[in-house]
């Protein structure tokens, strides 16, 4: 009996311990690291009062701070609106000026200046392991900086540019921060949340490229760099799309509809064969790419969606079938979000169009908006519906936003001619 | 040019006996004088034809003519026939009479000498004296529409427009509804439109009515359903068109010029059946309601229209496969057209 009191109470002693000394550890790294951690604030110059906060770490000892782009995406928009401003531990604040972008991985570089050289956190040179004990480091909602610890479980796999899956609270205001290793090395910056600490990183490789292309030759113009890092993006992503397979794939009773074979590219279906009393039995098949692109808080791109609907008329006429059929195709809308400041409005145009193996015949719509400030991307929309059949029917539509024109009419070319009837 | 025919020379007229006939019947002209009560707005709305030397209008029943006007006295006025020429006595009435015509401003009408067509206010009433020799207008040939407009107002035809229109509504409603319907959820709708759209001929017809012309609904209703029968066939028809047309076509255009053909038309029937006026004015009235129309919901919509527009506006008008006329384009093509486009928005970002 008094050996097993003592076992349990060693066992306990051990788990104790253990905690104490996580905690330990991340105290220690945190005050280690307090000096380099910054609030980064963006000051509206009218109303002198801040408009968004995130975080922001200091990379060098030249005073370069790391953060996330979309922290700064006013000021990088709107620079004679705005001031950025960085808030420390012991409550100094200074400007802060933008230096380069990187808006497909949402970092950004901004300089304070510095008097005396202060210390600034090391780039990890690998990669952590699975299951590797990670700390977070950031100022949610404004309440003070924090440290949270959290797991590596690697990147995500479905994700085009890539995410690191981290698994510990990471709250809005927490953007921008630092991840860390135990060694208080710099493997991830925080990026964004999807709920119960579920949370995502952008990899520590993204802002070395960053850094070290800054340092050879910082940007002229933050503009242009976004339209270069934009066209670059789209580039890779719709080469990547044409050189896979497009396997054939039955929809519904007769449709042929091609499923692209890449990871990044996600497919969900549905279908009303539940519902008895519909009038047209319709199958659905939705496949997009499961990330966009944060220009501002009203323009998004970097999205794309495909999406199938075969219907098969239940005891109807056909004229009524064409009827419902129509309403269906009326209210085809762009998949990302833009405003006027952005993008133009839609042009389109629209034909009978029959591909030259006869496959199929469709009411062809092709639309396009150019964007203002990245010369040369567009977003696209393009909406197909058969009108050879009696009695049933195949939509494929697609969206697009921020593709060049070659890349726009490569992708409707390969995609016209791999819709078809059995 | 009347002066100088009166003072030509008695030497130049060479038939004494045309000259006078001509004072007998100036003579058996002179006692006679048609006096209109007429509307404010100049509408006719009693005739008397009188042959005496002295005529007594006011309220009281031994007058010639009774005028049912409180603000006239009971011995208002009295036109007296000296040496052919009418004059108006006011018999120092508290309202007083007051003459106009087109030539002079209104004035006291009291010993005034009457000319043909003048206008005397008595009270709030208004009366309008012509003699016998005064002109009217040329006899109206019978319009080309009138067989047509009794045609459309003929019981059958009149029917067969009105069940059509039904018959039309009611597929409409039925080939847009989603769910399974019965005919008695389709009757209630179908009804209430065939009595929506029979409000516009019977409102013509009640403004006819009030305007004191002939009201003549049967017609209105006749004309109005077959122009909304052809009006559902060009609706028709703009389907087929744009089902077939790509957007670059003009063709589309064209059946929104039959629709505003159609519906001048319609209006000007409307006017025709309703109202009578010049054709000057008629053309007039319906080019203003046909601009009214379309250009009023071209208002709406443009007042409606957001600053910025994000959702794409194109032609997906399809139809079943037998409708289909035009033959396909080639993939090609299309990429072709499409690709038009980008210069098109890009030029815009560009502007702006």
């Amino acid at each position: 009996m008094k050996v097993f009191f003592s076992l349990a109470l060693f066992l306990l002693g051990t788990v104790l311990s253990k905690t104490s000394f996580a905690e330990e550890q991340a105290e220690q790294l945190f005050n280690q690291l307090k000096p380099s951690l910054f609030q980064i604030k963006l000051i509206d110059k009218a109303s002198g009062e801040k408009s968004s906060i995130g975080s922001g770490f200091q990379i060098s000892n030249d005073g370069i701070i790391a953060t996330n782009y979309h922290v700064i995406s006013s000021y990088a928009l709107h620079p004679q609106k705005y001031r950025i401003e960085y808030l420390d531990g012991q409550g100094n604040t200074g400007d802060l000026i933008l230096k380069s972008v990187d808006v497909i991985n949402d970092l950004a570089l901004v300089r304070r200046d510095v008097v005396q050289e202060t210390p600034y956190f090391q780039l990890s040179k690998a990669s952590p392991h699975k299951g590797e004990q990670l700390f977070s480091l950031g100022n949610p909602h404004d309440l003070g900086m924090i440290v949270v610890p959290g797991t590596y479980n690697g990147l995500k796999r479905e994700s085009f540019n890539d995410r690191i899956h981290f698994t510990g609270s990471i709250n809005s205001g927490m953007s921008g921060g630092p991840v860390v290793n135990k060694e208080a090395e710099v493997v991830g910056i925080n990026v964004a949340t999807s709920g119960n600490s579920i949370g995502f990183l952008v990899p520590h490789d993204k802002l070395v490229a960053l850094y070290d292309s800054f340092l050879k030759a910082p940007p002229n113009s933050i503009e242009q760099q976004m339209t270069a890092q934009l066209m670059a993006s789209q580039n890779k992503l719709i080469e990547t799309i044409l050189n896979s397979t497009w396997q054939e794939k039955q929809l519904g009773e007769a449709a042929i509809i091609p499923i692209i074979d890449v990871p990044f590219i996600r497919c969900w279906g549905n279908s009303n064969a539940d519902k008895a009393d519909a009038l047209i039995l319709t199958a659905v098949a939705n496949c997009s790419l499961d990330e966009n692109t944060y220009i501002s808080s009203n323009f998004f791109t970097g999205t794309m969606e495909i999406e199938f609907r075969t219907m098969q008329a239940k005891d109807i006429s056909t004229n009524k079938f064409y009827h419902l059929y129509q309403q269906q195709i009326a209210h085809a809308n762009a998949g990302n979000r833009a405003d006027k400041e952005n993008v133009t409005e839609f042009q389109c145009h629209d034909d009978l169009v029959m591909p030259d193996n006869q496959a199929i015949n469709n009411k062809t719509v092709f639309c396009t908006r150019a964007y203002k400030k990245f010369p040369d991307l567009y977003d696209v929309l393009y909406l197909a519906a058969s009108v050879d059949k009696d009695q049933q029917a195949i939509v494929s539509h697609f969206t697009i936003a921020g593709v060049s024109q070659p890349n726009a009419l490569a992708f409707t070319r390969q995609f016209m001619e791999a819709v078809l009837w059995k | 040019m009347e002066v100088t025919t009166t003072d030509m020379p008695e030497s130049l007229i060479d038939n004494d006996e045309i000259a006078e006939n001509q004072s007998l019947i100036e003579k058996i002209a002179a006692s006679e004088i048609i006096i209109e009560e007429i509307s404010r707005n100049h509408k006719l709305l009693h005739r008397h034809r009188l042959s005496k030397p002295q005529i007594h209008i006011g309220r009281d029943y031994h007058n010639d003519i009774i005028l049912d006007d409180p603000h006239i006295c009971p011995s208002h006025i009295s036109i007296d026939e000296i040496d052919g020429q009418w004059k108006i006595t006011d018999n120092q009435t508290l309202n007083g009479s007051y003459i106009e015509n087109k030539a002079q401003k209104k004035r006291p009408a009291n010993e005034h000498i009457i000319n043909d067509g003048d206008i005397i206010t008595l009270g709030k009433s208004q009366l309008r004296i012509l003699f016998n020799h005064h002109p009217v207008e040329p006899t109206l040939p019978f319009s080309p529409f009138e067989s047509f407009i009794n045609l459309m107002r003929h019981p059958v035809v009149l029917l067969s427009s009105l069940i059509l229109f039904t018959l039309i509504a009611g597929n409409v409603f039925y080939l847009n509804t989603s769910k399974e319907v019965n005919f008695s959820q389709l009757l209630v709708p179908t009804i209430g439109m065939t009595l929506g759209f029979a409000l516009w001929p019977a409102g013509v017809a009640l403004v006819s009515y009030l305007s004191k012309n002939e009201t003549r609904i049967m017609a209105q209703i006749g004309i109005s359903f077959a122009f909304f029968n052809l009006m559902w066939f060009s609706d028709f028809l703009e389907g087929v068109v744009k089902f077939n047309s790509t957007s670059d076509s003009l063709a589309a255009l064209l059946i929104v010029l039959i629709s505003i053909a159609l519906a001048f038309s319609l209006f000007w029937l409307n006017s025709y059946i309703g109202f009578h006026m010049s054709a000057r004015r008629r053309l007039v009235v319906a080019a203003s309601m046909t601009l009214l129309l379309f250009g009023g919901s071209y208002l709406v919509q443009y007042s409606n229209k957001p600053d910025f527009d994000p959702r794409p506006q194109y032609n997906a008008t399809i139809m079943m496969p037998s409708f289909l006329i035009s033959s396909s384009a080639s993939v090609d093509d299309f990429i072709e057209d499409s690709s038009k486009l980008f210069d098109k928005t890009k030029q815009e970002a560009v502007k702006e």
